[in-house]
C-alpha cells in the first residue's frame, strides 16, 4: 500500500457519509423497482412489470410527454430571452449590474412560494393576470390558465422561465465579460452589423455559458415538480402531472413505493442520457469552435 | 462639444462626422435599449411587487378592486398568519438545521476536496466523478428507500435526519465547489508548510482551509437556497409540526389550490423575505457562484 497517498484518507468521511445515504438509497431504488412494496410488509418480486406500467399505460406516457413539453419549453424560453437580455445588457455597463440585480430577485423568492403567488395571479377569480388584462382592454385574450387542460402545461412553464431568467442572463453575462472587448471593437471597426457580431463573434465565444445554462435549465426543469403540485397538482385531467410530481404522488398519497422507485429511475435515466448526450455534443461544439 | 471641435479640423472631416453620426446613432439606440430592459425588468419584479402590495389589503379591498394598492400598511394579516402557520419556531428550525449542515458540508468537502485537487491520479479523477455525481442525482431518486433506511435508524421526526439529508445532497456541490477553487489557488504555500515539517492535517487546517474562505461564503448561500426551498424532505420525514421548516409551514399552512388572499400573500412575503434580505446583502457572492461553472 506504499503507493497510495496518504491524503486519500481526507476523502473518506465524506466519501462514507454520500455512499450510505445517497449512493446506497439509490442501488436499493432500483432493487425496489423491481417489486410491489407499498411501505409495510414484504416486498413481492413482480420482475419488470413496473415498468411495463410506465411505458404502456397511457396516463404514465402522457406524463413522460407533459415532463418533456415542460422541460423543452423551459430550455428554449429560459435561454433566448436571458441570452437576448445579456446580449444588451453586455453593450450598457453603466447598468448592467443593476439589471442584473433586478432580473435574479424572482429566483431568490422559493419554487413554493412563486407557486402560491402565480397561482393567485392565474385565478380566474379577480386574479392579478386577468385583471389586469381586463384593465388593459385586452379581455378578449383572458383565459382560465390553469383550469384549461389546453394551456394550463405552458402556464406552469411560464412560471418557470419567468423564476430563473435573470439566472441564465447571469451566465451569459459572465461568458460576455469572457469575451476580449479588442475583439469586439476590432469588429465593430470594421463595420460588422450589430447582428453579425452576434452571430459570428459573441455567440461561439459564449458556448462555454451556452452549455452550462441548457444543462442546468434541462436537468432543474425535468426534475422540477413544486409549481404543479402547488398550483395545479397536476390536474386538470392530468395537463400539468410531471414525473417528479408522479412520483411524490406515488409516494404520498398512494403507497406505491414499488412503482415510485420505478418511475424515479426512469426519471434519473432520463435526466443523465439527456444531460449526457447534450453536454457531449455541446462540449464537442465548444471545441470545435 | 468634442467632436464639433474635431469637425474642424480639415483633414479627416468626412470620415469623423460619419464616426459621430454612428456614435449618436449608437447613443439612441442604447437609450431605446435601457427603455426596453426597464420596462421588461418593470414587468418581471410585478409579481413580487404585487405579492407584497396584497399581503397588506384586506378581503373587502381585494374584492372592490383586485389590483388596487393596499390603503394602509395593514399588520393585521401578518400577525394572524405568523401565529397560525408557528412562524419563530419555523424559522429557527430552517436556521438552526441551515447552520449545521453548512457546517458539516464546508468541512466535509473541504476536506476531500483537498486531496481530490492536488494529486494527480487515476483514483482522484475518479472520486472526484463519483462525489460530484449527486449534483445532476434529482434528490428524490432514492427518496424511498431513503425514508425506510431513516426510518430504520430511528431519524424520523428528528432534526438529526433532515441534517444528514441536507448534508448528503449538497455535499457534491461542497466538493465541486471546492476542488475547482483548490485548483485555482497556488499549491506554493502547502509545499512550503510540508518542508517546514506540517503533517497533511495541520497543512489542511492552517494552510489551506483559510484560503478556502472566499468561496465558502457563497457554498454556504446555495446550501441555504437548497434547505429553505425544499419540502420534500421535511414532508417524508417530519410529522411533527414543532420541527417543520419553513417552506413545509407555509405549504401545510395553506394547503394546495389555497385562495385566501389574506392567508396566502402575508406568508408568502414572511416565507421569502428572509432570503429576498439575504440576496440584498450578499448579491455579490450570489452572482459569483451562479456563474462559478459558466467561464472555463
Amino acid at each position: 500500500m506504499r503507493g497510495l497517498d496518504r491524503r486519500y484518507w481526507f476523502v473518506l468521511p465524506a466519501l462514507a457519509i454520500y455512499l450510505v445515504f445517497m449512493i446506497y438509497p439509490l442501488f436499493s431504488g432500483v432493487s425496489l423497482s423491481f417489486t410491489t412494496f407499498s411501505g409495510v410488509g414484504e416486498a413481492k418480486w413482480t420482475g419488470l412489470d413496473n415498468y411495463q406500467t410506465i411505458f404502456t399505460d397511457s396516463v404514465y406516457l402522457k406524463i413522460l410527454s407533459n415532463t418533456l413539453i415542460y422541460s423543452a419549453f423551459v430550455v428554449v424560453f429560459q435561454n433566448g430571452i436571458g441570452l437576448a437580455i445579456a446580449s444588451m445588457l453586455n453593450g450598457l455597463p453603466k447598468v448592467r449590474s443593476l439589471f442584473r440585480t433586478a432580473l435574479l430577485v424572482p429566483s431568490m423568492v422559493s419554487l413554493v412560494i412563486a407557486g402560491y403567488v402565480w397561482q393567485y395571479l392565474y385565478s380566474p377569480l379577480g386574479g392579478g393576470l386577468n385583471e389586469a388584462l381586463a384593465a388593459l382592454g385586452l379581455k378578449s385574450v383572458q383565459q382560465i390558465w390553469l383550469g384549461d387542460p389546453s394551456i394550463a402545461l405552458i402556464a406552469v412553464a411560464a412560471v418557470h422561465v419567468w423564476m430563473y431568467i435573470g439566472y441564465s442572463a447571469a451566465i451569459f453575462l459572465a461568458g460576455y465579460a469572457g469575451i476580449s472587448s479588442e475583439l469586439q471593437d476590432a469588429a465593430r471597426m470594421d463595420g460588422a452589423t450589430r447582428w453579425k457580431r452576434f452571430r459570428f463573434i459573441e455567440f461561439p465565444l459564449l458556448a462555454p455559458a451556452l452549455t452550462v445554462n441548457i444543462t442546468l435549465a434541462t436537468i432543474n426543469s425535468l426534475k422540477s415538480f413544486e409549481f404543479p403540485y402547488i398550483m395545479t397538482g397536476g390536474g386538470p385531467d392530468g395537463a400539468t402531472m410531471t414525473l417528479g410530481l408522479k412520483v411524490i404522488k406515488l409516494l404520498f398519497n398512494e403507497y406505491k413505493f414499488g412503482l415510485a422507485a420505478a418511475l424515479s429511475v426512469v426519471l434519473i435515466v432520463m435526466v443523465a442520457s439527456i444531460g449526457l448526450v447534450q453536454n457531449a455534443y455541446l462540449r464537442r461544439r465548444e471545441d470545435r469552435i | 462639444m468634442s467632436s464639433e471641435g474635431l469637425q474642424t479640423q480639415s483633414s479627416g472631416e468626412i470620415s469623423v462626422s460619419k464616426r459621430t453620426k454612428t456614435k449618436n446613432k449608437q447613443r439612441w439606440v442604447d437609450r431605446f435599449q435601457v427603455l426596453f430592459l426597464s420596462v421588461l425588468a418593470i414587468l418581471i419584479l410585478l409579481p413580487i411587487f404585487y405579492m407584497i402590495s396584497m399581503s397588506f389589503r384586506t378581503r373587502r379591498e381585494i374584492m372592490m378592486d383586485p389590483l388596487g394598492l393596499p390603503s394602509s400598511l395593514l399588520i393585521e394579516n401578518y400577525q394572524k398568519v405568523a401565529e397560525a402557520m408557528n412562524y419563530g419556531t419555523s424559522i429557527f428550525n430552517t436556521i438552526f438545521i441551515t447552520a449545521s449542515v453548512i457546517v458539516l458540508v464546508s468541512i466535509l468537502s473541504s476536506l476531500a476536496a483537498y486531496p481530490l485537487a492536488r494529486i494527480r491520479h487515476k483514483l482522484s479523477t475518479w472520486l472526484y466523478i463519483l462525489l460530484t455525481l449527486g449534483l445532476v442525482i434529482p434528490p428524490f431518486a432514492g427518496l424511498t428507500p431513503l425514508y425506510l433506511f431513516m426510518r430504520d435508524l430511528g431519524l424520523l421526526n428528528s432534526y438529526l435526519g433532515l441534517i444528514i439529508a441536507y448534508t448528503t445532497l449538497n455535499l457534491p456541490l461542497g466538493v465541486f465547489f471546492y476542488t475547482s477553487f483548490m485548483k485555482s489557488v497556488p499549491i506554493e504555500l502547502e509545499e512550503a508548510a510540508r518542508l517546514d515539517g506540517a503533517s497533511y492535517l495541520k497543512t489542511y487546517w492552517y494552510v489551506v482551509l483559510p484560503l478556502l474562505r472566499p468561496i465558502t461564503g457563497t457554498l454556504g448561500l446555495f446550501i441555504t437556497l437548497t434547505v429553505w426551498n425544499d419540502i420534500v424532505y421535511p414532508l417524508l420525514f417530519v410529522t411533527d409540526d414543532s420541527k417543520y421548516t419553513i417552506m413545509v409551514a407555509v405549504v401545510r399552512f395553506l394547503g394546495t389550490y389555497s385562495i385566501d388572499p389574506t392567508q396566502l400573500f402575508p406568508a408568502a412575503v414572511l416565507a421569502s423575505a428572509p432570503l429576498l434580505i439575504l440576496f440584498m446583502l450578499l448579491q455579490k457572492q450570489v452572482v459569483s457562484g451562479i456563474t462559478a461553472g459558466a467561464v472555463k
